[in-house]
């Protein structure tokens, strides 16, 4: 191969294919499976509201309602499987739909993808939730194949009811 | 059912304070303190800093009453009843926003950022001067509004006393947050309002209650301490929290403070006061403060509980948080984090970190707190005529100032060495009585 840049070309499946799995994933609680679509240096944001319309757009100097790298997320799934979060015991059967996946970019080995998000989850102590947003993806082809890179979570809910953990967004 | 002065059973002579458990569930109840307690109360609204320029407006409610705060032409804020003059319809289109010029949707008419009535639409032809001046065209404003250094509250009561007054003993506390800025504090942006299926007065006890920390947030300690293993950005001094402390109890100082007219402080030792965002502005604070308020602030972890629906909590990092009841068993609770104003990048990425960790729903303490008290309510509906036994601690209490307080020149009404303890609460109880039975 010479050093000219190699187009990478990936096709809306295979994105789709990585969503539904990673969705597939946290529905069935196969954490460690979930984690290992995360490249080593993955960034998880869930912005938080500004005003009624807008979405904080500086992690470093707004709050965020998540803002973690890859050790955060490695932490959650201690929390969760802990067993001692009064929140996350018991857990909620959930069902992540993950629709309209759209590509926007590719550049080198990484892919910009966008999709659209509602999660059902259910506890008998709380019944029925559904929650909805969107999603921006920062993919990146490796040879271990296609991995997250960065997913920015629009969680349109204000008043929220119940915890919001990685499991239900 | 048992009246609100019934439902505390205070005998200090035989060590004893109970509170029955109706006090959290009674409908009734309820209805009262919506009308002796919020609607006669200072409450908080919000920071000064969220509205800095003229037509700057913050919309809220005060007990069941909408009201919104505006900065005005002259740069003074004000707070007025969200709701036309006309014929009612409320005001403000957004949670928040700006506009020097509000139009009503329903009729038109228009008011500018100082309250004033600037258009009564087709208001010539039908009405007489004096029709409009009867009705009074221009906006109520709330019966008193205050700021204490920023802190902005609302009160519906005219004769009630000053806000100052009314914070009281708190005031020293307060400034601890306050005043750890060289110019002023700021709210950051980022909002999170959640919903707490339970009487908000658990948010209240859970605000100052320091026996819960060391299990509902167990959790948070060893999550916070695995993630710190794994460091994989190495993080920096500042990025480590103090997530150990919460599993030490005994090798640390700590107490529980009455202070008066309902206000609870709950203090410990920082194990690792170096990592606090502020510890940055240490040298600027003691040429400013004496050695023992900076102390204060900057090694000892407070939460200040105001009665009776705020907290400002100063232990990992800076948080603003209010409760407003929307039901007996109903709650929406919304929380700020407060910082100060140019703060280094470090301490200011550090400070929000911090926050995320502990102080969102989506975060890793808050939603174990919300399924506490929810289960705190639901136990309640449980027993018939149950009582919460607050003796944690009682044989402890002792009357004014222990050492710490005496470092900041305050005396609390009663002192308790140790974080552990429910006495606090008696502040609280006493004076929910009290306006409930007046
Ligand atoms: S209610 Fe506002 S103009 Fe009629
Ligand atoms: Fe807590």
């Amino acid at each position: 191969m010479g050093d000219a840049a190699i187009l990478v070309t990936i096709s809306v499946e295979q994105v789709t294919a990585l969503l539904h799995q990673e969705a597939w994933f946290l529905d069935h609680k196969r954490w460690g499976n979930w984690l290992a679509l995360y490249d080593k240096d993955a960034v998880y944001w869930a912005p938080a509201l500004v005003g009624d319309e807008g979405w904080t757009d500086d992690p470093d100097n707004d709050v965020s309602l998540m803002y973690m790298d890859r050790a955060g997320l490695e932490a959650r799934i201690f929390r969760i499987e802990g067993g001692d979060s009064y929140a996350t015991d018991p857990l909620p059967h959930t069902a992540h739909l993950v629709t309209n996946v759209l590509i926007h970019d590719q550049t080198d080995d990484l892919t910009e993808v966008s999709a659209t998000w509602m999660v059902h989850s259910y506890t008998r102590v709380r019944s029925a939730t559904v929650r909805g947003g969107l999603y921006d993806y920062l993919l990146r082809d490796t040879p271990d194949g296609l991995k997250i890179v960065r997913k920015k979570i629009y969680i349109h809910d204000d008043r929220i009811v119940g915890p919001v953990d990685i499991y239900n967004i | 059912m048992l009246s609100p002065r019934e439902m505390i059973d205070d005998r200090p002579d035989d060590n004893v304070f109970r509170v029955n458990r109706a006090a959290f569930t009674d409908a009734a109840t309820f209805d009262r303190e919506i009308s002796e307690i919020f609607d006669r109360c200072w409450l908080y609204i919000g920071h000064a800093s969220q509205v800095p320029d003229h037509g700057d407006y913050i919309a809220t409610r005060l007990g069941f009453h909408p009201v919104f705060v505006i900065r005005g032409s002259d740069g003074e804020v004000q707070c007025f009843y969200d709701a036309c003059s006309h014929r009612g319809s409320k005001l403000t289109r957004r949670t928040s926003g700006n506009a020097r010029t509000m139009t009503c949707r329903y009729h038109g008419w228009c008011f500018n950022a100082d309250g004033d009535c600037t258009l009564v639409r087709g208001g010539d032809e039908a009405y007489r001067s004096e029709d409009l001046e009867r009705m009074g065209t221009n906006l109520r404003p709330i019966e008193q509004f205050g700021e204490y250094k920023g802190f902005l509250f609302g009160c519906l009561d005219a004769d009630a006393p000053s806000l100052e007054d009314f914070l009281g003993g708190a005031l020293p506390f307060i400034d601890l947050m306050a005043d750890q800025a060289p110019d002023e504090m700021e709210v950051l942006r980022g909002e999170s309002r959640y919903i707490m299926e339970a009487n908000w007065k658990l948010q209240t006890e859970n605000s100052t209650d320091g026996y819960h920390v060391a299990t509902v947030h167990r959790n948070f300690a060893t999550t916070v301490g695995y993630r710190e293993t794994l460091a994989t950005d190495g993080g920096g001094e500042m990025a480590k929290t103090e997530a150990s402390r919460i599993l030490s109890l005994d090798k640390i100082g700590s107490g529980g403070y009455d202070v008066g007219n309902g206000h609870m402080i709950n203090w410990a030792d920082r194990g690792n006061p170096e990592a606090g965002p502020s510890w940055a502005q240490r040298g600027r604070l003691l040429q400013k403060y004496p050695e023992g308020k900076v102390r204060w602030m900057l090694e000892r972890g407070r939460t200040v509980t105001v009665f009776p629906n705020l907290l400002l909590n100063d232990v990992a990092s800076t948080c603003i948080r209010v409760w407003r009841p929307l039901g007996v068993g109903l709650t929406e609770i919304e929380t700020w984090c407060i910082a100060p104003k140019g703060e280094a990048p470090e301490s200011r990425r550090a400070r929000i970190r911090k926050y995320e960790d502990f102080f969102f729903p989506a975060s890793l303490a808050v939603p174990d707190d919300v399924r506490a008290m929810e289960g705190a309510h639901t136990g309640s509906e449980a027993l018939n005529n149950g009582w919460n036994d607050l003796a944690l601690g009682y044989k402890t209490l002792v009357d004014g100032a222990d050492a710490a307080a005496q470092e900041l020149g305050v005396v609390p009404l009663n002192s308790n060495p140790g974080r552990e303890v429910e006495t606090p609460f008696f502040a609280f109880w006493r004076e929910w009585a009290t306006r409930l039975s007046s």
